[in-house]
């Protein structure tokens, strides 16, 4: 371990690597930050770019460009409503509220600190564990999948607050359009209307630029929108004390986003959303979430950090792809003459512990970029709306066409840019939606799985310990808090009844 | 008023860079002759899978031998049919190009799509990908007749990545030769596959060497049988059996290929052929079919409609049932 340690330092700490470890955050954030260009897509794009560099170099890079994207897909979330990355759609509940109450800098130091932290947690974790962790996560297949999908659909409910119906209705409308496409394991479309553009479903990343940015700017032109935001440079930054409420959010979004990231399948989205969920239960500001909280902004993007880091748990230790931009990351693998798989870790240990600790270098030289930033950032929402709407207007336009070259993106921006608006204008939720399509396909292929393997029952999700002990835990979240209700009526029934026994007595 | 600037300047450097993201696809059409400037490889799967690799390694060899541009684009959905339909759409245009697979065949004869093989202009065929039959280390067979075998009397979980995919196709027909029936638990890759088979969710599944040959050194799987013609050379899949060695007469390859839009002139065509043919001598051929692990079976042209016309009434016997 420790000599493994010490030669992963002699490989990234070369003035080469390092400078290429900057150069991979630094694009990475840029990548994160433009609305519609994914680190998936990043990182495919320039692979080509880096055939001539040495194999531990060009990884290093790249996997930068990775991570890299997680910082940068807050910045657009906090300022503008618009999330870069699907990992960052939860951020914009509270971040982007934060903002408008002149605490955009305070959003994205806390966003930077907590990204930190837990990819630091995650890191040593990913160093001293990645084998048996990876042994672990295989025992999650589809029927414990299925379970954590049920569990997800659970913790939605609490985004909802106290419209629990708009919520609800909300995330159905969001499993209702991921229907739309080709399902899992048959070969026949649904509600495609003969249009082959609908085959591959209603893409997450166009909805979601479309219900944030387009809608919140429509919202704002109706409103009639304020004067920019006018706040002193140090009213920017952090305060102690929202520090100090950061810690418990950005250590549970850690822990939560490592569990998720190991699981093959699971990925960061779904980590930022139910470390939200979870905090809004456990947090003693929750009165506050949706209106700026601060714990709304430290959990999601300290799990979606985690989530990207412990992705390469199953990636480096089985070479099976945790999420889309780590197999893109395997497919280089092979570019550069590496063979991933099991063996990775004992045949090219210089590669994969000089890989490994690059990442604490990434992740230093993104705190070092990104705090000093944070109030900089800021300062840039007192451009005047005038000018900030249009741009945010192109920037979704164009971002949407450069997901898949396609015009098919440009209108479903602009479709769901009138339901964001309208969804704004009545006052519904519009997470609960993003949520509901981003598991719709998750759990309907988990769902179809699990029937296969119970040759047509669910049963077997009673048969499996894990995902018995998932849907306890769903059970007790989706019961709870009725079943408090219920203790504490019950706690008064009895005094009540005491105070009656009581008088018989006094008679 | 700085810091008004700053901003502005960030957000407008943010637009830019977006922009330039999609003008680097700008694909000039031209409607007649031969193709010139910048050409799009269209990719019908994502980013990372087997199709993009070869995609951007033809891309990248054919840019050597000619002073065109060519820029991949993944267009991926439905099985493909988003990238094939897309692709239909360009019909004349030189200028376009689609890493092909079996996709092109399995698609018309399983989905109301409104192309086949024959509405586009076959380039060439790099080469051959087959299966092997893998198990986890510790399962009790030790070829594939003994799970035929097992088949026949008992409950055999079988993964496949998909309705249309190489592993459904390679099961139907050990189904269709042995008089046997497997279940089937569908995925969405083969990555999901390999995950299912070390979980112990699956029993057995048939994947392309490239896949599961670190799982293969490592000892956590291990081939029973591969699927193909002949042997491996490869060393480290040298000593698998064929299937048809074990009794089990059945070899299916998955082709790996690129097509171009229909209705092109000849001289569009005999352009890529010739540029197909000076790719073939490269090394960067060489090493994506040793990277890939594939056979090397490379043909161009009408040789490559002929050899479609059999791959596809092969694949209608399949698909029928």
């Amino acid at each position: 371990m420790i000599e493994n340690l010490i030669l992963g330092f002699q490989t990234a700490f070369t003035p080469e690597n390092i400078f290429w470890c900057f150069i991979g955050v630094f694009a990475g954030t840029v990548i994160g930050l433009l609305p519609g260009l994914g680190s998936t897509t990043g990182v495919a794009i320039l692979i080509p770019l880096t055939l001539t560099l040495e194999p531990v170099t060009a990884l290093i890079m790249l996997a930068g460009i990775y991570y890299g994207a997680q910082y940068g897909g807050t910045i657009t979330s906090v300022l503008i409503s618009t999330p870069g990355e699907a990992a960052s759609v939860v951020t914009t509940l509270d971040g982007y509220k934060m903002a408008r109450n002149g605490r955009a800098g305070a959003a994205l130091s806390i966003s930077a600190i907590g990204s930190f932290i837990a990819a630091i947690i995650s890191l040593a974790l990913l160093m001293a564990l990645a084998p048996p962790l990876a042994n672990l996560a295989l025992q999650f297949g589809p029927v414990e999948n299925l379970a954590i999908m049920i569990l997800g659909l659970v913790i939605v409910v609490s985004f909802a607050g106290g419209a629990f119906s708009r919520g609800l209705m909300m995330a159905a409308l969001g499993l209702l359009i991921s229907t739309v496409g080709v399902a899992t394991g048959f070969s026949s479309a649904r509600f495609t209307f003969g249009n082959v553009d609908l085959l591959s479903g209603i893409p997450f990343v166009e909805v979601m630029i479309g219900l944030f940015a387009v809608g919140e700017v429509l919202h704002q032109i109706r409103v009639g929108a304020a004067a920019p935001i006018r706040t002193k440079f140090r009213d920017l930054m952090i305060t102690r004390s929202e520090l100090k409420r950061s810690v418990g959010p950005i250590l549970r979004g850690s822990g939560v986003g490592f569990i998720l990231g190991i699981l093959p399948g699971a990925g960061s989205t779904l980590a930022s959303f139910m470390s939200y969920g979870i905090e809004k239960r456990v947090s003693k500001n929750r009165d506050q979430f949706g209106k700026g909280a601060i714990e709304g902004v430290a959990a999601p993007e300290s799990a979606n950090n985690a989530a990207a880091n412990a992705n390469f748990v199953p990636t480096l230790a089985l070479g099976i792809p945790g999420g889309g931009t780590t197999a893109v990351l395997l497919g280089a693998f092979t570019i550069y003459g590496l063979q991933p798989g099991p063996l990775l870790f004992e045949t090219q240990p210089t590669l994969i512990w000089g890989l490994l600790v690059s990442f604490f270098i990434g992740n230093v030289l993104l705190l070092v970029l990104n705090l000093p930033l944070a109030p900089v950032f800021g300062q840039m929402l007192r451009i005047p709306y005038g000018y900030l709407y249009p741009i945010i207007l192109l920037t979704s336009f164009v971002g949407a066409y450069a997901v898949s070259n396609n015009f098919f993106s440009v209108l479903i921006v602009f479709v769901f840019g009138i339901i964001g608006w309208i969804m704004k204008e009545v006052d519904l939720p519009m997470a609960p939606l993003v949520l509901g399509l981003v598991l719709g396909p998750l759990f309907e292929k988990s769902l179809v799985q699990t029937s296969a393997i119970g040759q047509g029952s669910f049963l077997v999700l009673f048969e499996h310990p894990i995902s018995v002990v998932i849907l306890v835990f769903a059970a007790l979240l989706a019961a709870g808090p009725s079943l408090t209700r219920r203790l504490v009526a019950r706690r008064h029934a009895k005094q009540a009844d005491r105070e009656n026994d009581k008088t018989p007595v006094a008679h | 008023m700085k810091s008004r600037t700053v901003g502005a300047a960030a957000l407008g450097t943010a637009a830019i860079l977006t922009l330039g993201a999609c003008a680097g696809g700008g694909a000039s059409a031209s409607s007649s002759g031969e193709p010139s400037g910048d050409v799009r490889m269209i990719v019908p799967f994502s980013a990372g899978g087997g199709s993009d690799q070869s995609g951007r390694a033809i891309a990248a060899g054919l840019e050597e031998g000619t002073s065109l541009n060519i820029s991949v684009e993944n267009r991926e959905g439905g099985s493909g049919a988003v990238g094939y339909s897309f692709f239909l759409g360009q019909e004349g245009n030189p200028n376009y190009l689609l890493a092909s697979e079996t996709a092109l065949l399995a698609l018309p004869l399983t989905q109301d799509v409104e192309f086949s093989y024959e509405s586009f202009t076959p380039i060439m065929k790099l080469g051959d990908d087959y299966t092997l039959l893998v198990v986890p280390a510790d399962s009790e067979w030790e070829t594939c007749t003994d799970v035929v075998d097992a088949a026949s009397s008992d409950r055999v979980v079988a993964a496949v990545s998909g309705a249309t995919s190489l592993d459904e196709i390679v099961f139907t027909l050990v189904e269709d030769a042995e008089g046997v029936e497997f279940d089937r638990v569908p995925f969405e890759s083969g990555s999901e596959v390999l995950a299912g088979l070390l979980g112990g969710q699956v029993d057995v599944a048939s994947l392309n060497p490239s896949e599961v040959l670190g799982q293969l050194e490592s000892g956590d799987l291990k081939a029973l049988c591969a699927f193909s013609e002949e042997r491996y050379e490869y060393e480290a899949l040298a000593d698998i059996p064929t299937a048809k060695e074990q009794g089990v007469d059945v070899s299916f390859a998955q082709f790996r290929g690129f097509i171009a839009p229909g209705g092109i002139s000849d001289e569009a065509r005999e352009y890529w052929i010739e540029a197909a043919q000076a790719f073939a001598e490269t090394d960067a051929y060489d090493s994506y079919i040793e990277e890939n692990v594939m056979q090397a079976n490379a043909v161009y042209g009408d040789e490559f409609v002929e050899y479609l016309e059999g791959n596809s009434a092969d694949l209608e016997k399949v698909f029928a049932e």
